[in-house]
């Protein structure tokens, strides 16, 4: 059987080396291997990306690209192309490195003999294509699992349903009298459907966090209505025990960013967990407060009076299928998955989660979840993925107006603000306007609405674009207008004038400010 | 009170039987279809004031009934419940946006289930004897 010449790229800027490396080759049968010689990593990263390379052997100093660099500039354009590294004698250490950026092999110059060097090349195909094998058994069967946790607990619900719907059609006397014994034996029912609900909707929700599918929608929200609203639904569990739970927030609790559903959600897991191991007229606690005047972060605490944990297991605690030892407190089964999908939802809220207890006298659980601020809200306009799309973002910011409206002094301060808070956006990962903000070709508007009122600022946002949307001249035009952002002046609400007159008055300003700009272009929202 | 007439959508025999029993005792009238096909032939026949609909159906799921449904211009207006074991925010959102009133998840508790009903149908809610059981909130 006569195989396929073997397409090496051999990228090497020193002459000797490269002739080397050549002669080495012409041992083997005539055919067999096609080399294709290149001296600077540009071209050898034009080259790979046409393909049909089947392995390169790469120098890692070229006039232009040094050391680790070319594996990873290598490996981006051709990520499926096993690579070995080519090294001096004093690099071995650099060599390794470069194994863990994915080269598969390293020779060292010098020291390679005549006929070992198409076997290694042979080698490391092989072991690149074993390896990928592997990855790709691994991602299915990964798939398959998340696939299988999701079916089984859709289809787990229907009997359930059924279950319940019996249970309570019974007990509520619709199919004849039941008498005591009776009822408290469909008690139990219920009682063990709730914790199979409970069950079924941990395995679901750990299957869509690790299939990466948990939608999580950060926006402005309210900590302290979270914090209200997890004590007000689990009060009747605490009281049927005999436990007091309420809440206490420390000063005026910043609004937060996060998913309003998944912070109602942790704080739920976390008391619901603080009820299950705290003791009849024990306490619970749920505390807010800025983590110090002025950070970024809200911290939000779930103390009990309960039978606490041992220090080296409070972050066991948070890993998955913990459950607790003690027969005396698992009297409430569960999955052992409640603190593992707080830890989860937490951080992908830019957030931590922690314990901390005293054995015999009760647990602390704190969350931190990062305050609202200017730049978590432009972010989304500026992702790469949203880009494009957005032709124009009104952003809103509120400034407490309970000082009078803006004096010049604080309107100064408010632009540096302004300008602080997206630079804020520019400078961290997201740096994909500014870019783009010098391109002539780009066709995005950012808009920066300033408004100042204590009521919210999403009815108000609602408002202007509905009122744009009717603007003829607005949705007439047919071209886009090029990157820009500015500062809108900030309007002035009269302390005795309607919401409904200060939104019109926003909304004129916006409308002058964008005919300033271009009288024949259009914006769409 | 109620005497209105309820099409139940929903291809699992027992689920079917459970709501019917639980919503004949509220003294809604109840009509059945078992599939995506059957669906739209009870809904003409019957005129329901709700449809209560399952998702996950033969011959047709809860999206493609509730499209046929609203493109009937006898029957567009009849407010629909979806009521899945299809959890999720996606799903909620793509039944919300095809015209869905509500969203429920199995199995879902009495209380809710009546009083999601009750506001479909645009009754208002009366204090009853508890015929209800809190399955709580999570």
């Amino acid at each position: 059987m006569r195989t396929r010449a073997l397409k090496v790229l051999l990228v090497e800027d020193n002459a000797g080396d490269a002739r080397l490396l050549r002669e080495m080759f012409t041992t083997e049968r005539p055919g067999s291997i096609e080399l294709t010689h290149l001296m600077r990593m540009s071209e050898a990263l034009a080259h790979l990306a046409k393909g049909g390379v089947d392995i390169v052997l790469l120098d890692m100093g070229l006039p232009d690209g040094h050391g680790l660099d070319t594996v990873r500039r290598a490996r981006a354009v051709a990520p499926d192309i096993p690579l070995i590294v080519l090294t001096g004698l004093d690099d071995e250490a650099l060599a390794a490195e470069a194994m863990k950026e994915g080269a598969q092999d390293y020779l060292i110059k010098g020291q390679i003999e005549n006929r070992a060097l198409p076997r290694a090349l042979r080698h490391a195909i092989e072991r690149h294509r074993m390896q990928a094998e592997t990855d790709h058994i691994r991602m299915s069967q990964l798939q398959f699992k998340d696939e299988f946790l999701s079916h089984v607990s859709h289809e787990l619900r229907s009997p359930l349903t059924a279950i319940y719907q019996f249970v309570t059609i019974l007990q509520d006397g619709l199919a004849g009298e039941v008498n005591l014994e009776q009822h408290q034996h469909l008690e139990i029912v219920l009682r063990n459907v709730k914790q199979l609900r409970a069950m079924i909707n941990d395995l679901l929700e750990v299957t869509s966090l690790q299939a990466g599918k948990l939608l999580i929608r950060l926006q402005r929200t309210s900590a302290s209505d979270a914090i209200a609203y997890a004590v007000d639904t689990l009060q009747g569990s605490a009281r049927d025990k005999g436990i007091t739970l309420d809440f206490e927030i420390e000063g005026r609790l910043p609004d937060v960013w996060a998913d309003p559903t998944r912070i109602r959600q942790i704080l739920i897991i976390l008391v619901d967990n603080a009820i299950k191991f705290t003791p009849s007229h024990g306490t619970i606690k749920v505390k807010g407060r800025r983590l110090e005047a002025g950070s970024g972060v809200v911290v939000i605490e779930v103390a009990d009076s309960g039978c606490g944990i041992s220090a080296e297991k409070t972050e066991l605690i948070f890993e998955r299928l913990f459950q607790v030892s003690d027969p005396a407190m698992a009297a409430r089964k569960g999955l052992g998955l409640g603190l593992y999908i707080c830890k989860e939802l937490v951080s992908r809220q830019g957030g931590k989660i922690w314990a901390t207890s005293v054995p015999g006298e009760g647990s602390t659980f704190s969350i931190t979840v990062p305050v609202f601020s200017l730049p978590n809200l432009l972010a989304p306009a500026f992702r790469k993925d949203n880009y494009g799309e957005i032709q124009i973002t009104l952003v809103l910011t509120e400034l407490g107006s309970r000082s009078g409206w803006l004096s010049d002094k604080v309107r100064a301060e408010y632009s540096y603000w302004m300008r602080d808070a997206l630079q804020g956006c520019l400078n961290s990962k997201l740096d994909v306007l500014l870019p783009k903000m010098g391109s002539s070709e780009a066709s995005e508007l950012f808009f920066v609405a300033a408004v100042t009122d204590e009521i919210g600022g999403e009815a108000i946002t609602k408002r202007i674009r509905e009122k744009l949307h009717r603007s003829d001249e607005i949705l007439q035009a047919d071209l886009t207008f090029s990157t820009c952002y500015w500062t809108l002046a900030p309007v002035q609400r009269n302390a005795d004038e309607s919401m409904e007159s200060f939104v019109e008055k926003v909304a004129a300003k916006i409308q002058e400010s964008i005919d300033e700009r271009n009288s024949s272009r259009m914006v769409k929202i | 009170m109620s005497n209105k007439k309820i099409l139940i959508v929903e291809d699992d025999a027992d689920v079917r039987m459970g709501l019917h029993v639980r919503l004949k005792a509220n003294n809604y009238e109840i009509f059945f279809a078992v599939d995506g096909f059957s669906s739209l032939t009870e809904a003409r026949k019957h005129e329901p004031d709700l449809i209560l609909l399952d998702l996950g159906l033969p011959a047709g799921d809860g999206f493609v009934v509730m499209d046929r449904i609203k493109a009937v211009p006898a029957l567009a207006m009849i407010p629909i419940i979806v009521l899945s074991g299809r959890a999720g925010a996606a799903n909620r959102e793509r039944a919300l946006k095809a015209g869905a009133k509500a969203f429920l998840e199995k199995p879902v508790d009495n209380a809710e289930l009546l009083a999601v009903i009750r506001q479909a149908l645009g009754e208002t809610v009366k204090r009853e004897r508890p015929l209800v059981h809190d399955l709580g909130t999570l």
